[in-house]
């Protein structure tokens, strides 16, 4: 008869840690297996949104005024970034909600594995993916004329501030995942659009009716978008004095952390209340 | 004796069963074309997401460039409005018209379509008849828009007069654009692969165009190649006729884009529709 050893389980807490972040790489690896074969999508997602920066760069950007002057490419840019950020809501999302309603989410659930690696391993491969689009926007950037005028300290911060956000938007996306079922992921699609036009990524809320531009200003994108203009060194900042614009920096990781603090427990307690 | 009276009387009765009344008249090709444009009609009632998906997505243009946009292009929200919601009408009939195609694509992977041409009627009926139902669709979402841009400030100086000239002028764009779309049905053999291919034109043929920002703004190339979209011209024919304010030479282009859409795609697509019926 032969005798299957299962792993035993760590009971320290070195032990244990150690297992989260095996196993989590484990299903990271697993994503990148799943991107690999179907490079389609992977293309698709960062064409989409090179399309979006040309679109809006050519086709609509001479006619927008930009506050305080300065070219709207450069105004752009910044707000492409935490764009796409927001934009990867949608694919965590579905990639969540595949897994749970084809049954390999419970899968994993039975095995003698770490229950956080499935959660952790999915973060960690968005959170690369994220960074792969990051690049990909910052050459399209580049291409088009944009320039980062701050010093290298101010430009590695921003890029800071944009992948936190990313990582809080990233459990957004597991709990819109594990509470969605795959027809309704349309929503979550659906709903990327109106939040980030609704802030300060491609126009001033300088320049939108005052109750919307209040509006704009006070969306966590937008704090985002204003800190990393300010530490790109880009124009279009904007002139409304408000206490969200003067403290952009501050908000953008206040805003993340918040963020964070709501939708990383509601995703664990969701995974853990899943099938039961 | 009885068997040889036995087969003729059962005949008889079946061909008496059968023929109860007189064979209806064939259907001309007028009365045909009206029976499918009713059957296009009766689609709109069972699969009302094609009406909301023609009507959602324009009015929610109009309101995000407008009150996000139009105060960074145009000043204010009340001039850029003056500018874009005719652009909007024709982007709203320009996404209604495709579900000419996307309708005739799934008669065609359903099998309606092989059924349809078993039956003794014209031919062309099929396409003419739908296109015809289409019309209703048309008039909705080009409407819809104008109504909620009156809503937010628009006042087209072309009065009723100008709306209404307007809104004919959207039908016969809208007619002859459709033509695009049923060529790609009948071109392409799933409704997936249809929606795959004409999504990206579609984007094309909306954002590569005047509808939303004048293209004198844009670089030089950019310029040339939105000049010289069909689109363009229709959008630039429809605020003429709204404001009252356009040119024969605005209207001869206008009429120009729409004859090109159905001379080329409509010769095309009765090719292939011929094709079909061997």
């Amino acid at each position: 008869m032969t005798v299957i050893d299962t792993p035993a389980i760590p009971t320290g807490a070195g032990g244990r840690l150690r297992w989260v972040f095996i196993d989590g790489w484990t299903v990271t690896q697993r994503a990148f297996a799943h991107w690999a074969r179907n490079p389609g999508v992977v293309i698709f997602t960062l064409l989409f949104n090179v399309l979006i920066v040309l679109l809006f760069n050519y086709l609509i950007g001479g006619a927008i005024i930009v506050p305080g002057g300065g070219e709207y490419r450069d105004f752009l840019m910044p707000g492409m970034f935490t764009m796409t950020m927001l934009f990867g809501i949608a694919q965590t999302t579905i990639a969540v909600t595949t897994d749970v309603d084809r049954g390999v989410t419970d899968r994993f659930r039975s095995m003698p594995m770490s229950s956080a690696a499935v959660l952790i391993g999915r973060a960690v491969a968005d959170m690369l993916f994220s960074i792969l689009t990051l690049i990909v926007m910052m050459l399209a950037g580049l291409a088009i004329g944009w320039r980062a005028a701050g010093s290298s300290q101010a430009f590695w911060g921003a890029v800071g501030l944009i992948l936190l956000l990313r990582f809080a938007l990233i459990w957004i996306g597991v709990y819109l995942g594990l509470v969605l079922h795959t027809e309704a992921t349309t929503s979550a699609q659906t709903l990327e659009f109106p939040v980030g036009f609704l802030s300060s990524a491609f126009v001033s809320p300088d320049t939108m009716p005052a109750w919307l531009g209040t509006i704009a200003e006070w969306n966590p994108l937008s704090a985002t978008v204003t800190a990393t203009r300010q530490l790109f060194g880009n124009p279009g900042v904007g002139q409304s004095g408000s206490w969200v614009v003067e403290n952009a920096t501050l908000m953008a990781i206040v805003w993340p952390v918040l963020l964070l603090l709501i939708f990383l427990p509601l995703s664990v307690k969701s995974y853990r209340n899943l099938s039961r | 004796m009885t068997t040889s009276t036995a087969p003729a009387t059962e005949g008889a009765a079946r061909r008496g069963a059968l023929s109860a009344r007189t064979r209806p008249p064939k259907a001309g090709p007028l009365s045909a074309a009206l029976t499918f444009a009713w059957r296009s009609m009766l689609k709109l009632k069972h699969v009302p997401d094609q009406m909301s998906d023609a009507v959602v997505l324009p009015v929610m243009f109009t309101l995000m460039f407008t009150f996000l946009f139009g105060g960074a292009i145009s000043g204010t929200t009340h001039d850029y409005l003056q500018f874009f919601l005719p652009g909007v009408m024709v982007l709203a009939v320009t996404l209604s018209s495709v579900f000419s195609g996307i309708s005739l694509n799934l008669d065609l992977s359903k099998g309606s379509f092989d059924r349809f041409r078993t039956l003794p009627i014209w031919r062309p009926s099929m396409l003419i008849g739908a296109a015809l139902g289409d019309t209703f669709r048309y008039f909705v979402a080009s409407l819809v828009p104008f109504l909620v841009g009156l809503l937010l400030g628009f006042r087209p100086g072309g009065g009723v007069v100008g709306l209404l000239l307007a809104l004919l002028f959207l039908q016969l764009f809208a007619f002859c654009l459709s033509w695009l779309w049923t060529m790609f049905a009948l071109l392409l053999s799933t409704p997936t692969g249809f929606q795959g291919l004409t999504m990206p034109i579609q984007f094309v043929l909306v954002f590569a165009s005047n509808v939303m920002v004048p293209p004198q703004t844009m670089p030089g190339w950019l310029d040339a190649v939105v000049s010289a979209n069909p689109i363009s011209h229709v959008a630039t024919a429809v605020r003429g006729l709204l404001h009252g304010t356009v040119t024969a030479g605005q209207l001869g282009a206008g009429f120009l884009a729409c004859a090109a859409f159905l001379v080329v795609f409509g010769t095309v697509t009765s090719v292939l529709f011929s094709k079909r019926q061997r």
